[in-house]
């Protein structure tokens, strides 16, 4: 069979390339620009050469921020695909409870980031919040605004408060996936609970795992809003995410050659981690 | 509004003077710093898409095959592997030795090469 060969199909990119190119590629050549330049605004700039790259790749600063970047991502990941399998597992699989848990899951996803920030530094300040004042009414000496450990603590719990259904809710459609004929066949074996945990449904979840991993680490590996709301990155550094502290580079200091050889060294990070996930997922997909 | 005018010549608006106008000074595209060495270095990177274009005209299909890592990859693959692999090892070159970032260059050509070759 022939196909015709009709090439003005292409012009209906062209409105996405346009798109593409004002929202994402001029800005990216202009941060490449500007990292390897000095300005003091005006439009000036002056030649700097590789110089911004070193001083960010040798910079302590920067090693603080990518370090504390990847304790926070790692964390939380730990404590989110684990709760987030754990609560698909237990929820109901039919009747009124399915849209109620699927509903009530589903209300922290809808809320804003800043909005987020807002609530948990509320709920959280220890003189006038709920659980601020709860813990230091139990004899904890809580202060989120002062203790790097408060800090920390409540800036993983608000983050593990608004992202775990998102694991919940991809676990939980793998393995409304999994066809009865799996559980029948292990029922006949007499297969433990643990069995057909590890020998079923993860292998079966796997697919929806990666994403979900995917997108969990994306997302906090770029979280900037939440923090920002609740602790400003405080108290001190503790709680400066790399954009955090990459922001407060380019518009506190108003460092913009720094700033940007910073920002593209978090996109390398960035475009690393996701080809090797990408990578992973397809090999998945290839085996399955 | 003198008084600024004032101010400004004597801090930023010197500096302002100090630069003699270049080929990429269009008024409206000043505040892209465009200069020679980046400009180059987009040339690169489109004159490295057009020739794969190109290529994947000449023999189509991209290439896929199994490579030493065992990832099934096209030459689209390879080429990304390429460029984001030079990208950390300039990086590295300029955090652990500092200076004569050419020998870097050249490290990353040989990386290209070995990344096309049998990856």
């Amino acid at each position: 069979m022939n196909k015709t060969v009709n090439q003005k199909a292409w012009f209906f990119v062209i409105p996405v390339f346009v798109l593409v190119a004002f929202n994402a590629i001029i800005p990216l050549m202009t941060v490449v620009n500007y990292a390897f330049q000095e300005t003091f605004g005006n439009n000036v700039f002056m030649w700097e050469g590789t110089r911004w790259f070193k001083q960010i790749m040798l910079s302590e600063r920067f090693h603080a921020s990518l370090g504390r970047q990847f304790l926070f991502t790692f964390i939380i990941l730990f404590i989110q695909i684990p709760l987030g399998i754990a609560i698909a597992l237990t929820m109901p699989k039919e009747g009124i409870g399915v849209p109620v848990c699927l509903v009530l899951m589903s209300m922290p996803l809808l809320i804003p980031w800043n909005v987020v920030g807002a609530m948990w530094n509320i709920f959280a300040l220890p003189d006038i919040g709920f659980l601020g004042h709860s813990l230091n009414a139990l004899g904890f000496d809580y202060n989120f605004t002062q203790q790097i450990g408060d800090a920390w603590f409540t800036t993983i719990l608000m983050d593990v408060w608004h992202w775990t259904s998102l694991v919940v809710l991809l676990s939980y459609a793998g393995l409304r996936s999994i066809q009865p004929a799996y559980y029948q066949a292990a029922e006949i074996d007499g297969a433990s609970r643990w069995a057909i945990f590890t020998k079923i449904e993860l292998p079966k979840m796997k697919k929806v795992l990666t994403i979900a991993i995917l997108l969990r680490f994306m997302d906090s590996f770029m979280i900037y809003t939440e923090p920002f709301v609740l602790t400003g990155g405080g108290p001190g550094n503790a709680t400066a995410f790399l954009s955090i502290d990459l922001v407060k580079m380019a518009l506190g200091q108003f460092d913009l050659g720094p700033a940007a050889a910073m920002s593209l060294i978090y996109f390398f990070i960035v475009l690393l981690v996701c080809w090797v996930f990408y990578t992973l997922m397809m090999r998945n997909e290839e085996k399955s | 509004m003198m008084m600024f005018n004032v101010l400004n010549a004597a801090t930023w608006g010197d500096m302002a003077k100090e630069k003699e106008k270049s080929f990429f000074d269009f008024e409206f595209i000043t505040w892209m710093a465009w200069t020679w060495q980046t400009a180059a270095f987009f040339i690169f990177i489109a004159l490295c898409l057009t020739a794969m274009v190109i290529w994947e005209k000449k023999s189509p299909g991209g290439n896929p095959r199994k490579g030493i890592l065992g990832l099934d990859t096209t030459r689209g693959d390879r080429l990304f592997i390429s460029l984001l692999g030079s990208a950390f090892i300039h990086l590295f070159w300029l955090a652990l030795v500092g200076s004569v970032l050419w020998i870097a260059t050249i490290i990353c050509i040989g990386y290209a090469v070995v990344v096309f070759r049998y990856v």
